[in-house]
C-alpha cells in the first residue's frame, strides 16, 4: 500500500477523488453503493469493501497534520471532503474515519514530538487510533470519570471500563481520559496514549460490543482493563490538563462533524426528490404538488443552513479562534437538530416508504436510524447548550452590546470566515481559547450586514429579515443579562436554555447572511450568490424561533426548489460546496 | 399470566376498568417487553405471546356482543390496544390487526356472514386487510388488483396486494377490489376471502418485507391469480367497498391512537427510571431543572394526546356524522404528538435510547422505531391532513352557525358510564354539520369561567376562544388550488387539529371535574391549564420564553411522580398496572 503524502493543495480534486473512489452510489453492482452498504448494516458489519476503499485512498492522511506527513491543513474542508462517506454511509464515516480524527486531536495539541509521531505513523499505516472518553454512568458529565491512572512503578497503573467506544475491539492506540487525583477540581484528569497491543494479555477485555439502533456496522465496543502498567511516557500533556485540552480541541470537532452529516441529510432528500419524481398520486407527479415541493425545498435550504452554520465556524476556527467555544458549541446544538427534524418531514413525505427496508428508496430509513446516534456522537444536544448558556451573561454583557450600539469592531479577517472558498491561515490547536470572554464577531457582522442591507432598496427582502435576527439579539441580550446566577451554570433551568437556542438560531442566521453577500461579491455567478437561497434560510430560521416573518414569497421558494431539481440532474451536491457526484454525468 | 380469560370487568363503570384487568390478566410487562426485544432483535414473529392472547380469549373482544363475542363498545378495543402496545407494538400490531380485517363485516355484512366470521374470530382465526398496492400506496383509488364477475357468480380475484399486516399467517383476507374496470368512488368492493377456500395455485403470499421497526411483524402481501371465491364472499353490495371501507377506518383510525398511548406510557418509564438514577453534576437528572421540565412537557403532551384520544373514540358512538372530522383529526394528531414526546424523551435517556440489547433490554430503541408506524399506516398523516381539508367549508359553516348536537356532544365528553350504543348507520363520509366539539367551544369556555379555577386557566381559555375564531378565518380564506394542496393549507389543517384537541380537552374538565373534585390531578383545573398552554404555543407558535407556561407545566411533575411511583397508568383517569418484577 502507498500513501500519498504530497499535500494536495486542490481541495475540490481531492473530494472528487473520494468520490470516485466510492462509485455511483445508486449502482447496484458497485461493492461501495447502497445496496452493499445496506446489506452491511443488515449484517451489523462495517462495509468491508468501503473500508479498504478509504485505506487505499488514504483517508486516514486527512487527519494528520502536513507536518508529520497528512493532509490535514482546514477544518472547513475536512467537513465537506468527508460528506462524501457520510452520503454513502454514516457507519463508515463514523466507523472509519471520526472516531480516528477525535482521538487524534489531543496528540496533536499536546503530544510530545515522540507521540505524534507514533500516531501519525499509525494512522497514515491505515491504523486506527481511539478515543476512550465514555463511561456509560457518567454519560456526558467528564468530572465524574471513574477509570484511573495511578502511579506505578515506571509509569502509571490503569483501572475501570470505558464503554461505547468505537473501534476499541481493533485498534491499535488509545487515548484515555482518566482520572489521575482525587477530589472535585478540573485538574483531576489527564489523557494517556496507550498502545494497546502492548497491554498484558490477561488483564484486558475489549470484546464486548454493545450493538446500537443506527450506524449498525459501527463496532462500538467497551474496554475493562484491571490494574495494567503502562508506561511514564503514556502521560498525554501535563498531569491534569485532560479537561483543559478537552474544552479546546472539542471545538475542532463540534464544528466539524456536524459539517460531515450534512451529507447524510443530502442523500435524504436525494432519495426523498427522486421518490418525488417516482411517485404517481392522485393523478400527478408527487414532486409536482405544492405542498411536496414546499417541503423538499425547505429542506434543501435547511440542508444549505447547516453547511453555512458549520462552516463559517469551522473556518473561524483559523480566523477566530478566541470565539469559537461558542460557535462550536451551537452548531453541534443546532445542525443534528436541523437535520433531524428534516429527517422527520421528509419521511413523512414517503409515508410507507420511509418505513421499509428494501426497494429502491431503503437507504432512507438506514439514514433515519443513523441520524439521531450520530446526533448523539460526542456531544448531546444538552450538553452543547449546557456550555452556551453559562457564557451568555458575558456575551450579551460585551460581544452584544457592542454589536447592537454599532461599535463591534471590524473583524481583521475582513469577513473572510463567510468566505467559503478563500485560503485560511493554519489551524493552531493551542490557540483556541475555553472561553470566549463575550466576544462575538458573528453577531457584530450580522448587525453591521444588516444595515448595509437596510440601505438598500433593492435589498429589502434580506435587510427585512436580517432586521429579525437583530431584534432578536436586542431581546435576548436582555434576558440574559437578567439571568438569576443558578441560571449561568450547567445546572441552569429552562430560560436559560431556551436563551441557548434561540442564540444558535441568531448565529445560524449570521452565517447563512455573510455567505450569501460574500458570494456575491467573490462567486457572483453561483447558487451561493442568489439571495433566493438566503431569503428561504432565513424565513425558515425566523420561523422556528416564531418571529413572525410574514410569508413566503412563492419567487425564492421556487428558485430554490429549480436549483435543487438541476443539482440532481446534473449530479452535484445538495450543499454550498457543490461537489460532482459519482452517479452524474461526466 | 392466569389461566382465565378476559371477560368484561363486574364492578363499576370506569374509564380504564378494562385496561385495568387485562393488566391484571397479563401481569409483569417485563416478561413481555424482554421475549419482544429478543424476538425483534431476530427479526421473528412473537407467536407464543401472540398464543396467550388467544388463550386468554382476546380474539372475542373483535367481535361484537350482538354477535356473541365480547365487545361492547370502542372504548374496550382502545382499552386493550394501549395495555398491549405499552408492553409490546410488535404483539399489539399482530394481533389486533383482525379487528381491522373483520369490522367491515360488521359495518356492511349480511347476518349470515357477521355469524360465521364471529364463530372462526373467536376461535382465533388470523384476518387481514388487504387495501394497499406497491406502486399505488395511500392512494387506494388507483388500486389495480381486480375481482371480475364468474358466469356462475362468484367472482375471479387478479393483482396484488402489498405491505399487509399478517396477508402470510392470515387464514381470512378482506380485500378491496376494483369490481368496475373504469373505478371511481363506485368502482371498488369488499371481498372477504377464505384462503384455504381458494384453489392451490390461484394465490400466493409475497415475500415478508423488512420494516424499519416491528421487525417480527408479518408485513408481506398477497398475490391472486385467477382465484375464485364464492359470491357470498362480497361485504355489503358491490361498489360499496371504498365507502365501507372510509366508514370502518372511522373507527379504526381513532383507535389507533392508543397505540400512541401505550407506547408513550413505555417510555415514559423508561425515562423516568432512568433520570431518577441517573447522576449528573452531583444530582439525579430529574432533579436538574431543565430535565424536569422535559418530563414535564412530554407528560402534559400525553394528557392531550390521551384527552383527544378519549373523546376521538367516544364520538364514534356518540357523535358518529362528525366522525369523519374527529377520525382524522385524532390519526393525525396523536402518533405525531407522540413522535414527539418519544423525540424529547430520546434527548434525555441519550445514548441509551439507541442500545439494542443493553439498557432496559433495548426497549427504548425498539418502541421509538415501532411507533413510527402509527403515523403512517391505516392512512397516513397526508391522508388525513386532506381529508380534513376537503371539509374545511362544512367547518367554517358550522363555526359561524355555532351548530352542535348537543346531546351527541355531551355522551362524547362525558365519562360516567359506557358510551352509547354505535349507530354504523349514522357514519359518514363527510360531516355535513362539521365539529360539535369545536363549534360549541364557547359553551365549554364559559362553563369553565363558572368553575373555581385559576385566573391563569380563565385567560388561556379567552386565549383559545380568540385562536378559534382566527383559526376558522383563516379557513375560510382557503380555496380550492388546482396545482393540488399547498403547504400553508396543510398547516391551515394541522393548527385546525390541535384546535380541536384543545376543546376536546375543555369539554372534558367541564363534564368531569366536579366527579374527580378530590383528584390532584383535576383540581383547580390543574391538568387543563398545563395541556391548554402547550396546545396554545402550538396554535398561536409564539414561543415559550418561560415566562408563562413554567408554572402551569411544572405543576403536573409531582403527579407524574405520583403515577410512576404508585404503579398508575399515566393517565387522567385511574388506572392500576400490573406490578413491574425488577
Amino acid at each position: 500500500m502507498t500513501v500519498d503524502l504530497r499535500p494536495e493543495q486542490d481541495h475540490r480534486a481531492r473530494a472528487a477523488r473520494l468520490e470516485r473512489a466510492l462509485g455511483p452510489a445508486a449502482d447496484p453492482a458497485n461493492p461501495l453503493g447502497h445496496r452493499a452498504v445496506l446489506a452491511a448494516d443488515e449484517r451489523g458489519e462495517l462495509l468491508a469493501d468501503g473500508e479498504r476503499a478509504l485505506r487505499e485512498f488514504g483517508l486516514n492522511a486527512e487527519f494528520v497534520p502536513e507536518h508529520l506527513g497528512g493532509r490535514f491543513t482546514r477544518a472547513d474542508r475536512l467537513g465537506q471532503l468527508m460528506r462524501a462517506v457520510f452520503r454513502r454511509d454514516c457507519a463508515l464515516g463514523i466507523g472509519y474515519g471520526v472516531t480516528s480524527f477525535i482521538a487524534a486531536l489531543p496528540v496533536w495539541a499536546d503530544g510530545t514530538p515522540d507521540q505524534q509521531a507514533r500516531v501519525g505513523r499509525t494512522l497514515l499505516a491505515g491504523g486506527r487510533v481511539v478515543a476512550a472518553y465514555t463511561e456509560l454512568d457518567h454519560g456526558s458529565d467528564f468530572s465524574r470519570t471513574e477509570f484511573t491512572a495511578e502511579p506505578g512503578p515506571g509509569g502509571y497503573v490503569l483501572d475501570g471500563g470505558k464503554q461505547l467506544v468505537n473501534n476499541i475491539s481493533r485498534a491499535e492506540m488509545a487515548v484515555f481520559f482518566a482520572r489521575t487525583a482525587d477530589g472535585p477540581g478540573s485538574r483531576g484528569h489527564s489523557h494517556l496514549l496507550v498502545d494497546l497491543t502492548a497491554l498484558p494479555a490477561g488483564r484486558v477485555r475489549r470484546d464486548r460490543r454493545y450493538p446500537v439502533s443506527g450506524v449498525r456496522g459501527c463496532l462500538l465496543g467497551g474496554i475493562e482493563i484491571d490494574g495494567c502498567p503502562v508506561p511514564g511516557d503514556a502521560l498525554l500533556g501535563a498531569e491534569g490538563g485532560a479537561m483543559e485540552t478537552v474544552l479546546r480541541v472539542f471545538q475542532v470537532t463540534r464544528a466539524v462533524l456536524p459539517s460531515m452529516v450534512v451529507g447524510v441529510g443530502d442523500t435524504q432528500l436525494r432519495t426523498v426528490l427522486e421518490f418525488a419524481r417516482d411517485r404517481q398520486l392522485y393523478g400527478r407527479r408527487l414532486a409536482d404538488l405544492p405542498s411536496a415541493r414546499s417541503t423538499l425545498a425547505g429542506c434543501f435550504a435547511d440542508l444549505l443552513i447547516c453547511d453555512a452554520f458549520a462552516s463559517v465556524v469551522a473556518r473561524s476556527l483559523h480566523l477566530r479562534p478566541g470565539e469559537t467555544s461558542v460557535g462550536a458549541a451551537a452548531v453541534k446544538y443546532l445542525v443534528p437538530k436541523l437535520l433531524q427534524e428534516s429527517s422527520y418531514r421528509l419521511s413523512v413525505q414517503m409515508g410507507a416508504r420511509s418505513y421499509v427496508r428494501t426497494g429502491p428508496y431503503a437507504i432512507f430509513q438506514k439514514t433515519a436510524r443513523d441520524l439521531p446516534v450520530v446526533a448523539l456522537a460526542h456531544a448531546g444536544s444538552a450538553v452543547c447548550q449546557a456550555s452556551l448558556v453559562t457564557q451568555l451573561p458575558r456575551l450579551a454583557e460585551r460581544g452584544w452590546r457592542a454589536a447592537l450600539a454599532g461599535e463591534a469592531p471590524e473583524p481583521v479577517d475582513g469577513g473572510s470566515v463567510y468566505d467559503l472558498d478563500a485560503p485560511l491561515p493554519p489551524l493552531h490547536l493551542g490557540g483556541l481559547e475555553l472561553n470566549a470572554r463575550g466576544a462575538d464577531s458573528l453577531a457584530g457582522d450580522l448587525v453591521r450586514l444588516h444595515t448595509v442591507l437596510a440601505g438598500q432598496p433593492a435589498s429589502a427582502p434580506l435587510a427585512a429579515l436580517t432586521g429579525l435576527f437583530v431584534t432578536e439579539l436586542r431581546g435576548l441580550s436582555g434576558r440574559a443579562l437578567a439571568l438569576a446566577p443558578r441560571d449561568r451554570t450547567v445546572l441552569a433551568g429552562p430560560r436559560a436554555f431556551t436563551l441557548a437556542d434561540r442564540y444558535a438560531h441568531v448565529l445560524a442566521a449570521a452565517a447563512v447572511a455573510g455567505v450569501w453577500w460574500h458570494a456575491r461579491r467573490t462567486a457572483p455567478d453561483t447558487p451561493a450568490a442568489d439571495p433566493a437561497w438566503a431569503c428561504v434560510a432565513l424565513h425558515r430560521l425566523a420561523g422556528r424561533l416564531g418571529l413572525r416573518p410574514g410569508p413566503l414569497p412563492p419567487e425564492p421558494q421556487d428558485r430554490v426548489f429549480a436549483d435543487l431539481t438541476a443539482r440532481h440532474e446534473a449530479g452535484h451536491t445538495f450543499d454550498l460546496f457543490r461537489g460532482r457526484l459519482a452517479s452524474g454525468p461526466a | 399470566m392466569s389461566g382465565a380469560t378476559l371477560t368484561a370487568p363486574t364492578g363499576g363503570w370506569t374509564p380504564n376498568a378494562l385496561a385495568a384487568e387485562l393488566e391484571k390478566a397479563l401481569g409483569d410487562p417485563g416478561r413481555i417487553v424482554r421475549q419482544s426485544a429478543a424476538l425483534d432483535r431476530a427479526e421473528r414473529f412473537p407467536a407464543g405471546i401472540c398464543r396467550e392472547l388467544d388463550a386468554l380469549g382476546l380474539p372475542r373482544w373483535f367481535v361484537p356482543v350482538a354477535h356473541g363475542g365480547e365487545l361492547r363498545d370502542s372504548e374496550d378495543l382502545a382499552q386493550l390496544i394501549r395495555v398491549l402496545s405499552r408492553r409490546d407494538f410488535t404483539v399489539a400490531l399482530a394481533h389486533v390487526k383482525t379487528y381491522l380485517g373483520v369490522v367491515s363485516v360488521w359495518l356492511a355484512g349480511s347476518d349470515r356472514q357477521a355469524a360465521a366470521l364471529a364463530a372462526r374470530v373467536s376461535a382465533g382465526e388470523v384476518v387481514s386487510l388487504a387495501l394497499t398496492e406497491q406502486a399505488h400506496g395511500s392512494d387506494l383509488l388507483a388500486g389495480d388488483l381486480s375481482a371480475q364477475p364468474l358466469p356462475s357468480g362468484g367472482w375471479r380475484l387478479d393483482g396484488e396486494k402489498w405491505l399487509i399486516n399478517n396477508a402470510t399467517r392470515a387464514g381470512m383476507v378482506c380485500v378491496l377490489a376494483r369490481t368496475r374496470p373504469e373505478g371511481g368512488a363506485r368502482g371498488f368492493s369488499l371481498l372477504l376471502v377464505d384462503k384455504a377456500a381458494l384453489t392451490p395455485g390461484s394465490w400466493r403470499a409475497l415475500p415478508a418485507v423488512p420494516t424499519h421497526g416491528v421487525r417480527g411483524a408479518d408485513i408481506s402481501g398477497i398475490a391472486f391469480t385467477g382465484a375464485r371465491v364464492p359470491a357470498g364472499a362480497l361485504i355489503g353490495a358491490e361498489g360499496e367497498g371504498l365507502e365501507t371501507i372510509l366508514k370502518g377506518f372511522q373507527i379504526t383510525r381513532t383507535l389507533c391512537s392508543a397505540m400512541s398511548l401505550g407506547m408513550t406510557d413505555h417510555a415514559m418509564r423508561l425515562a423516568l427510571r432512568f433520570a431518577g438514577g441517573h447522576r449528573l453534576y452531583g444530582r439525579t437528572l430529574a432533579e436538574l431543572p431543565q430535565a424536569a421540565r422535559a418530563l414535564a412537557e412530554s407528560y402534559v403532551d400525553m394528557l392531550a394526546m390521551e384527552a383527544v384520544s378519549l373523546v376521538g373514540v367516544r364520538s364514534i358512538h356518540a357523535l358518529p356524522a362528525e366522525q369523519s372530522v374527529a377520525s382524522a383529526v385524532v390519526k393525525y394528531l396523536v402518533p405525531s404528538l407522540g413522535d414527539q414526546v418519544l423525540d424529547a424523551l430520546r434527548g434525555l435517556l441519550g445514548a441509551r435510547a439507541m442500545l439494542v440489547a443493553d439498557h432496559a433490554d433495548g426497549a427504548f430503541q425498539k418502541l421509538d422505531r415501532d411507533h413510527r408506524i402509527v403515523g403512517i399506516f391505516d392512512g397516513s398523516t397526508a391522508v388525513n391532513l386532506n381529508l380534513l381539508v376537503n371539509q374545511f367549508p362544512a367547518l367554517v359553516r358550522g363555526y359561524r352557525a355555532g351548530h352542535a348536537d348537543e346531546p351527541g356532544l355531551a355522551a362524547a365528553v362525558t365519562f360516567a358510564g359506557p358510551p352509547p350504543p354505535l349507530r354504523p348507520e349514522r357514519l359518514a363520509l363527510y360531516s355535513r354539520s362539521g365539529s360539535s366539539v369545536v363549534q360549541s367551544l364557547p359553551a365549554a369556555v364559559a362553563a369553565v369561567r363558572g368553575i373555581a379555577v385559576p385566573g391563569s386557566l380563565v385567560a388561556r381559555c379567552d386565549r383559545l376562544l380568540a385562536v378559534a375564531d382566527e383559526v376558522h378565518e383563516a379557513l375560510s380564506a382557503v380555496r380550492p388550488s388546482p396545482r393540488g394542496v399547498t403547504e400553508e393549507t396543510f398547516a391551515l389543517a394541522r393548527r385546525y387539529a390541535v384546535l380541536y384537541a384543545a376543546a376536546a380537552a375543555t369539554h372534558l374538565f367541564v363534564a368531569g371535574h366536579a366527579a374527580r373534585a378530590a383528584d390532584p390531578l383535576w383540581r383547580d383545573g390543574l391538568w387543563l391549564d398545563a395541556v391548554l398552554a402547550r396546545l396554545l404555543r402550538r396554535l398561536t407558535g409564539e414561543p415559550d420564553l418561560d415566562d408563562e407556561d413554567g408554572p402551569a407545566v411544572d405543576a403536573l411533575l409531582p403527579v407524574l411522580r405520583a403515577q410512576h411511583d404508585e404503579g398508575r397508568l399515566f393517565s387522567l383517569f385511574p388506572c392500576e398496572l400490573a406490578k413491574e418484577k425488577p
